[in-house]
């Protein structure tokens, strides 16, 4: 009984690192374009894919993570300057329906390449950890470890670094960065670049709990972090790590304790009570 | 690829016009009253499944057996009860969607209704005893086939009964949105606090209009689940929303008429692609990846609704501009 629940927890911590690294990118970006960005899931296929790719041509695992997430950072900043950049003065709306366009076109170029069905992620065989009765397979502990190692880069840069300060002046006061001689276009770009390397990377910590990748991974997942992203109040960092944490929870837990068959349905719950019930979220959302 | 091109034609029209509905109760969400509405698949699949098990014969009736029926609930009812309880189911699910999450703006509610609609789609595919799940329900009847409407006329048959649907509820919606209830949503959609002002209950009229709405999408649900016998979770994707989107965004959000020529613009795009695979050079990547057209069709719909958002925001037929009254009262 407690060993089962502790075997929960464990699986939960390491699906709540994913949403986590997924989550903070999502934010970031949200405090500099102002939009919920519905093509953000493509960007954690497309790393999933790129490492797979770069995996099956000779790279290590590791290595070949970490080009992945800089590609996809190259990619989110070229998405961004064709699609978005255009549209910036003009309210939300129009480029919340376009990010939806871009999400599709990204999908179904990966289906036209790739095709449908799932590929298995190319991760070495690695034995658990056994604790008595516990066990913890090594690929969660490597995501747990990656994400608090992202988390804690994320914190270093927003805190002690020029560029982060300027991400978060740009971001709690936009007129008033401006004004302060921070550059909007620059700091924009640079933000879509940090935002979506880190959604290639937690589009490759995805991979490893999924095992296999496909083309819809992303776009599944998406609902997901938009529950930890609200839950934690959007625009808020530190309140995307803490909502991820309640989501993995949430979603493990639900799935061993209350129906099985409708696991990310438990994050939608969430996401819906969040909106309901408290739509800033945990730290109070900007907008 | 020979293809017999009038009941084609005539088929394809049949989906213009069942998308052209869908777009017609989208457009009372968001082209009148400004609701970002991302889960508008869910009222069509409420509206199929109820139509669907409505009009199906009781278990264990003697047709249940000739067809070799394993669904659960069947109520053997007419077709036209049938349509009425797909508009009840997806009015209904409107109506506790819409309870929850009507008050909130722009971008959350979009983040909602999509995030109530996959958690429909979860419940219709886990639900077995209800809908079958992966399995679906390939045994549902069609109205007057092979009885009074010969079978290889039945393709005519049902698009002329679909656009005499269509047309008695675009008339409907036509005279809802030139009422003065209609006058109070595209009050809501420019300023709803000034609409609050002025005394109008907003949030019970953004309510009455998403129900509404979700009506008209459950009859499209209705309509498209007898054209082709056969009701299944896999067809309400959230793609379907989307497609509804770029339907009303390319003929004209705020237009009636201009969101069902949007459908049919939509329709003629994406069965286009069809033809993809005989161009050379593309028919090879065609033979060797089977989703590779498909894909491709769903790169287009993506390309489009970029495309459309950017150099058509207005549409084919763009709302028409309304001016206030002069003649009563002069300048303050």
């Amino acid at each position: 009984m407690l060993t089962e629940l502790l075997q929960t927890l464990i699986f939960g911590l390491a699906t709540a690192g994913v949403i986590a690294v997924g989550a903070v990118g999502l934010t970031l970006s949200y405090g500099v374009t102002r939009f919920v960005n519905f093509s953000y899931g493509e960007l954690l296929t497309v790393g999933a894919y790129a490492t797979f790719v770069l995996v099956h041509s000779g790279l290590p695992l590791a290595p070949a993570a970490a080009l992945s997430a800089v590609l996809v950072g190259l990619l989110g900043v070229l998405v961004a300057r064709v699609f978005y950049d255009p549209l910036r003065e003009w309210g939300a709306f129009p480029l919340l329906i376009t990010s939806i366009g871009v999400a599709f076109i990204i999908q179904n170029l990966l289906r036209m390449g790739f095709g449908s069905d799932p590929k298995r992620f190319p991760l070495p065989p690695m034995r658990p950890w056994h604790f008595g009765p516990l066990y913890i397979p090594k690929a969660q502990a490597i995501i747990l470890v990656v994400a608090l190692g992202t988390m804690l880069l994320i914190h270093l840069l927003l805190t002690y670094t020029l560029l982060g300060k300027m991400m978060r002046a740009a971001s709690d006061n936009p007129v008033l960065a401006r004004v302060s001689g921070i550059n909007p276009q620059n700091i924009s770009r640079v933000t879509w670049f940090v935002s979506s390397t880190i959604a290639g990377l937690a589009g490759v910590l995805l991979a490893i709990t999924q095992v296999a990748i496909q083309p819809a991974m992303g776009w599944s997942f998406l609902l997901v972090i938009f529950a930890a992203t609200l839950l934690g109040g959007i625009g808020r960092p530190y309140g995307a790590m803490l909502g991820a944490l309640f989501v993995g929870l949430g979603i493990e837990l639900g799935t061993a304790y209350i129906a099985a068959n409708y696991t990310y349905a438990f994050a939608f719950i969430i996401l819906v009570a969040v909106l309901v019930f408290r739509p800033q979220g945990i730290m109070g959302g900007i907008e | 690829m020979s293809i017999e091109w009038l009941p084609f034609l005539a088929s394809l029209s049949t989906l213009a016009l069942i998308y052209g509905l869908l777009a017609l109760g989208l457009n009372l969400h968001y082209g009148y009253t400004g609701l970002l509405n991302f889960g508008h698949v869910a009222f069509f699949a409420a509206g199929a499944f109820a139509s669907a098990l409505a009009t199906l014969p009781p278990p264990g009736s003697p047709e249940y057996i000739a067809i070799g029926g394993k669904y659960t609930i069947g109520l053997g009812l007419p077709f036209l009860v049938g349509m009425g309880m797909a508009a009840l189911a997806g009015g209904l699910l409107a109506f506790l969607i819409g309870l929850t999450s009507i008050r909130l703006t722009s971008h959350y509610l979009a983040i909602a209704t999509f995030a109530m609609a996959e958690i429909f789609q979860a419940f219709l595919s886990n639900e077995e005893w209800l809908t079958r799940g992966v399995y679906g329900i390939n045994v549902v009847p069609q109205p007057l086939k092979g009885t009074l409407v010969p079978v290889e006329q039945y393709t005519y048959f049902y698009l002329i009964l679909t656009a005499a649907v269509v047309a008695v509820l675009l008339i409907f919606a036509q005279l809802l949105t030139e009422s003065p209830f209609g006058r109070v949503l595209r009050g809501i959609r420019e300023d709803e606090l000034a609409a609050r002002t002025l005394g109008k209950d907003t949030p019970r009229a953004k309510l009455i209009a998403f129900v509404l709405g979700g009506a008209l999408a459950g009859i499209a649900g209705s309509l498209w689940t007898h054209s082709i016998g056969a009701v299944h979770v896999g067809q309400f994707v959230p793609i379907v929303t989307f497609q509804v989107w770029l339907a009303m965004l390319i003929g004209g959000a705020g237009n009636n008429v201009g969101v069902i020529l949007g459908a049919f613009v939509l329709m003629l795009i994406r069965e286009g692609t069809r033809f993809v695979s005989n161009i050379p050079g593309l028919d090879r990547f065609a033979a060797s990846n089977p989703t590779f057209v498909p894909s491709l069709r769903f790169v287009l719909i993506g390309l489009l609704i970029v495309i459309v958002v950017r150099f058509f925001p207005n549409g084919l037929l763009p709302e028409r501009r309304r001016r206030a009254s002069r003649s009563r009262g002069g300048r303050p």
